[in-house]
């Protein structure tokens, strides 16, 4: 197929179309504003998200990155807003993201874990969201799928999930809808000041824009490098698992206190277990594959602490490239760049992902946002 | 209608002697074994499979889809899973790939309700306490090409394991028959090679499924209800290949098999699948079947053909020339065909298969527009390569002119382009049994060198060369003959094009319109492809649909390789395999 010659100009150019682009350019086209998204992928973004709508702060991030917990719970208060966002969205584009609201347990096999859950329990409650403590024979009644080995947990209810596959087809037909011009497979090779705004050089000709956003994830740090900022940002290819279908069991969306699990249920009953184990980038073509380690570490702990999982066949396994920052999102103008922003959403950035692009859609359209992200801006990286 | 919908069976097709002149089910005496199917008692042989028994009995109707259709044996060799059952505790298996055990009580798969936890927790672990064996060479499929590189490799001096899916060697040319049997020359000749491969030491696993080959040689395998990871000097890929896909109106429906189903359940397990049949494709195999199932009691009502009525001189005298027994053979089948009556049809195809109240109709368009009403359709439309794990690993492919398909590619030695890994057979283009032999013996030798042992004995090589080469030519001649009329099969905008998904062509072409242009983001956005056959059959659909409508379709052009190869529960990963 051939690729669609770029237009020579554009109001604005949204670089990169997965969660973020995609939702922002939306947003900026319904406004009315002429909007191009450019993505090196095809479709755009990469848009391997396993669907969980994470609020509560991740083990696997407090026990990796401690140092950024700082950071993490300064943004906490958006996680709630934005999965309830995610709701708003599906409303009001009357679409199906497969969306459940059934909370989110983090499980403890000791108590020693158990412990460390109602420390975070009680800061998270501190910040805003609403979480709390089930023993064991609260789970009997809450949770009974889950395997003896568990002695309690931590429950989130602003937690859910929902299906990708559904949300990012819903997401490009609403920005197709509204006017958005999509080029996939078109590379942003670099991005300068011109009259009246920008220049954004592709691999498929040049746009000259009034507003630019960079939305590219990993994709971003070549862009803002020669800007003077130096995001400290590298694609970490995660490891994903999904089963056949099989009757509802699992209600919510399942972590560990200590281990690297996520585990949910679609509502099409496939299972999806994933989490935080690695993959490998393994080729010239930035091609994720799955490793064996993976595999049987994160499946077997699965069917650990989920026992009737075990029956269940494995279908497919993927990686998807996360993208993580320095614990809370980069959102906002760059400073000296007048017409230059940044949407990067940070930690679990697929929950993060439509709030994200509606807060930097109101900055570039010179509206109030209506929360303060200043803290998110990515002055912070400047050399 | 009435006995599909309703009953969700069909009169049984009962077994050879009974096939003709009964319609009562099958009373099955002598060694048989009973075991239950939704609750109702069925006979069964040892050593059949289930899917024979279940079909023999005429229980057509194995599994209902989460969108609530009927399902059958299809493939019948463990790729489609679409006779998924359950049995007792354990959900989703493939009735095919099963052998049957008194007792056993089988149910329709998606009719059991949740899940249920196992009586124990097998616990957490982590690839480090997983079972590793590190053979010299490890050879994956145990069919003509596999069972002669494990010989060649052995005969080297290689400690050699020759892992297989199904419960017997001989893969689908040299099926062995469960009652250890051998109906004629083919599966002696088999039995004869096995018997030489297990003679020269080589470790046979049957029963073991190779789900994964991760980098640098190194593959994840399933047996005895357990995991192990293997890891050898040199490995030999023959995973052979499977049936192509024939997209029309019906061909979902239970009843409809492919030819290669059919033939398993009567050369291994002396079962017809119905009293009548009716044999559709292109190719010589359905010939076969079709003398086979006849010369077993089946009323055969007409074997449908692609290709023109053969007449050329200068072909067949090329083929006889080549390979002088294959043609004898083919001639022989055509004559019992004949014999028996059967309208051999050419130049005609299937266009829909619809239910009736006793069985199936089939439509046929071409040289001859007519229907045939049967128990059984068998679509035998060729064959894909199953190149799945060389190319997770990484191996290049290329298309294959024959099926327009991608075939991983080999070089020298029939080495891959992943180091020690070797292709040979089918897997690397449709050439057939007596190329894969050869194939093997080169490739067992070279992958036994490449472990660090010395060359087999020249002479063989030299033989297998000239063999190879000769083959080469029979097949080639086999194929011009057998050149199909039609390529593509008429589905229609409400055909099912992706099985495990239950998606219509109209549902494909509507993303494509939206945009969607290539196999990956089509994948995404319709879940074509991502059900448990892994894209085998609907990947191959959507590679022509876009191929025709002049997108690029490369060797990454296709659905990602996606691990695992096949399905493997999830428990299994936590055990080790039981000996």
């Amino acid at each position: 197929m051939s690729v669609t010659p770029v237009p020579g100009s554009a109001a604005v150019v949204v670089v990169g179309g997965g969660v973020v682009g995609m939702s922002l350019a939306a947003f900026l086209a319904d406004e009315g504003r002429e909007v191009v998204l450019l993505d090196a992928g095809s479709p755009a973004g990469s848009t391997a998200n396993a669907g969980s709508l994470h609020v509560q702060m991740q083990s696997r991030f407090l026990r990796m990155y401690p140092e950024q917990v700082p950071a993490l719970e300064s943004g906490l208060h958006l996680y709630p807003k934005a999965v309830a966002f995610w709701h708003e969205l599906e409303a009001s584009l009357e679409a199906d993201f497969g969306m459940k609201m059934t909370g989110g347990l983090m499980v403890a096999e000791t108590a020693e874990q158990l412990d460390f859950l109602r420390h975070k329990a009680e800061r998270e409650r501190k910040l805003g969201l609403d979480s709390h403590i089930l023993e064991r024979a609260d789970l009997d009644c809450e949770a009974p799928y889950l395997g003896p080995a568990v002695i309690g947990a931590e429950l989130c209810a602003n937690e859910g999930k929902l299906n990708p596959l559904q949300a990012n087809a819903a997401l490009r037909a609403w920005a197709v809808r509204a006017g958005v011009s999509i080029h996939d497979r078109v590379k942003v090779t670099g991005i300068s000041g011109a009259e009246g705004g920008f220049m954004v050089e592709t691999d498929a000709g040049q746009i000259r824009a009034g507003q630019v956003v960079i939305a590219a994830a990993y994709g971003s740090r070549p862009l803002l490098e020669p800007l003077g900022l130096s995001l400290a940002i590298e694609a970490e290819p995660l490891h994903v698992n999904i089963t056949e279908q099989a009757e509802p069991f699992i209600g919510h969306l399942v972590q560990h206190a200590e281990r690297p699990i996520t585990l949910k249920q679609f509502a099409s009953g496939h299972v999806v277990i994933g989490g935080g184990w690695p993959a490998t980038i393994s080729n010239d073509r930035f091609h994720p594959s799955v490793e064996l380690a993976s595999i049987i570490g994160n499946a077997t702990l699965a069917q650990h602490i989920v026992p009737a999982v075990s029956g269940l066949h494995i279908i497919r396994t993927w990686a998807g490239l996360n993208t993580p920052t320095d614990g809370k999102g980069i959102l906002g103008p760059v400073e000296g760049y007048p017409g230059l922003f940044v949407a990067l959403p940070g930690d679990a950035g697929y929950t993060l992902g439509p709030l994200s692009a509606r807060l930097v859609a109101e900055c570039m359209l010179g509206r109030d946002p209506g929360e303060d992200i200043a803290p998110f801006s990515v002055s912070r990286f400047r050399t | 209608m009435q006995s599909g919908k309703a009953g969700g069976e069909r009169l049984p097709a009962g077994t050879a002697s009974q096939a003709s002149n009964t319609s009562s089910p099958s009373p099955d005496t002598g060694s048989g074994m009973r075991l239950t199917f939704e609750g109702e008692s069925v006979a069964a042989r040892p050593g059949e499979s289930l899917a024979s028994a279940l079909t023999a009995a005429g229980k057509l109707h194995l599994r209902k889809t989460p969108k609530g259709t009927d399902r059958g044996v299809f493939c019948g060799m463990g790729v489609c899973r679409d006779c998924l059952v359950d049995i007792g505790e354990r959900r989703n298996v493939r009735a095919c790939m099963t052998k049957v055990e008194p007792g056993m009580e089988v149910r329709r798969a998606g009719t059991g309700g949740p899940p249920r936890a196992p009586k124990r927790d097998a616990g957490f672990r982590l690839i480090d306490e997983v079972t590793t064996d590190e053979p010299d060479v490890f050879v994956i499929g145990a069919g003509p090409a596999g069972l002669s590189a494990a010989l060649a490799a052995r005969q080297a001096g290689a400690r050699v394991v020759l892992a297989d899916e199904r419960a017997r060697p001989g893969g689908q040319f040299f099926k062995q028959a469960s009652d250890g049997a051998p109906l004629d020359a083919q599966q002696e000749e088999g039995r004869a090679l096995i018997d030489r491969v297990v003679g020269a030491g080589v470790e046979l696993w049957p029963e073991t499924l190779v789900w994964g080959g991760f980098g640098p040689l190194e593959f994840a395998v399933n047996r005895g209800g357990g995991t192990e990871i293997v890891k050898p000097r040199a490995a030999v890929y023959a995973a052979g290949a499977y049936e192509r896909p024939w997209p029309v109106p019906g061909w979902t429906l239970p009843g409809v098999m492919t030819t290669g189903a059919a033939q398993t359940m009567w050369r291994s397990d002396k079962r017809l699948a119905g009293k009548r049949v009716l044999v559709a494709g292109n190719g010589p195999l359905n010939l076969q079947l079709a003398a086979e199932l006849s010369a077993g009691g089946a009323k055969v009502v007409a074997v449908v053909e692609t290709a023109r009525k053969p007449r050329t001189i200068a072909k067949a005298a090329a083929m006889a020339f080549s390979a002088p027994g294959l043609v004898a053979q083919g001639l022989r089948y055509l004559a019992t065909c004949m014999r028996a009556g059967i309208p051999l049809i050419y130049r005609s195809h299937v266009t829909k298969i619809s239910e009736n109240a006793e069985g199936l109709t089939a439509h046929i368009s071409g040289a001859a527009e007519r229907s045939f009403d049967a128990d059984i359709v068998c679509l035998g439309y060729g064959f894909i390569a199953s190149g799945e794990l060389p190319r997770a690993m990484g191996a290049r492919s290329a298309r294959d002119p024959l099926s327009g398909q991608f075939v991983v590619s080999t070089g020298p030695d029939h080495e891959t382009s992943v180091p020690g890994l070797f292709a040979v057979g089918d897997c690397t283009g449709l050439n057939g049994a007596r190329v894969a032999l050869a194939q093997g013996t080169l490739a067992g030798a070279a992958a036994a060198k490449k472990a660090g042992h010395a060359q087999a004995s020249n002479a063989d090589l030299i033989r297998a060369s000239a063999a190879l080469r000769r083959h080469q030519r029979f097949q080639r001649a086999l194929w011009s003959l057998y050149a199909p009329t039609v390529t593509a099969a008429p589905a229609t905008p409400e055909t099912i094009v992706c099985r495990c998904e239950e998606l219509a062509l109209a549902d494909v072409m509507a993303a494509y319109d939206q945009g969607y242009r290539t196999a990956g983001p089509i994948k995404q956005r319709t879940r074509m492809g991502m059900g448990p056959c892994q894209g085998r059959y609907c990947g191959v659909i959507l590679n022509q649909l876009l191929h025709e409508r002049g997108e690029n379709v490369d060797e990454y052009g296709g659905f990602a390789p996606r691990h695992p190869a096949k399905p493997f529960t999830i428990g299994s990963l936590a055990a080790d395999p039981a000996e």
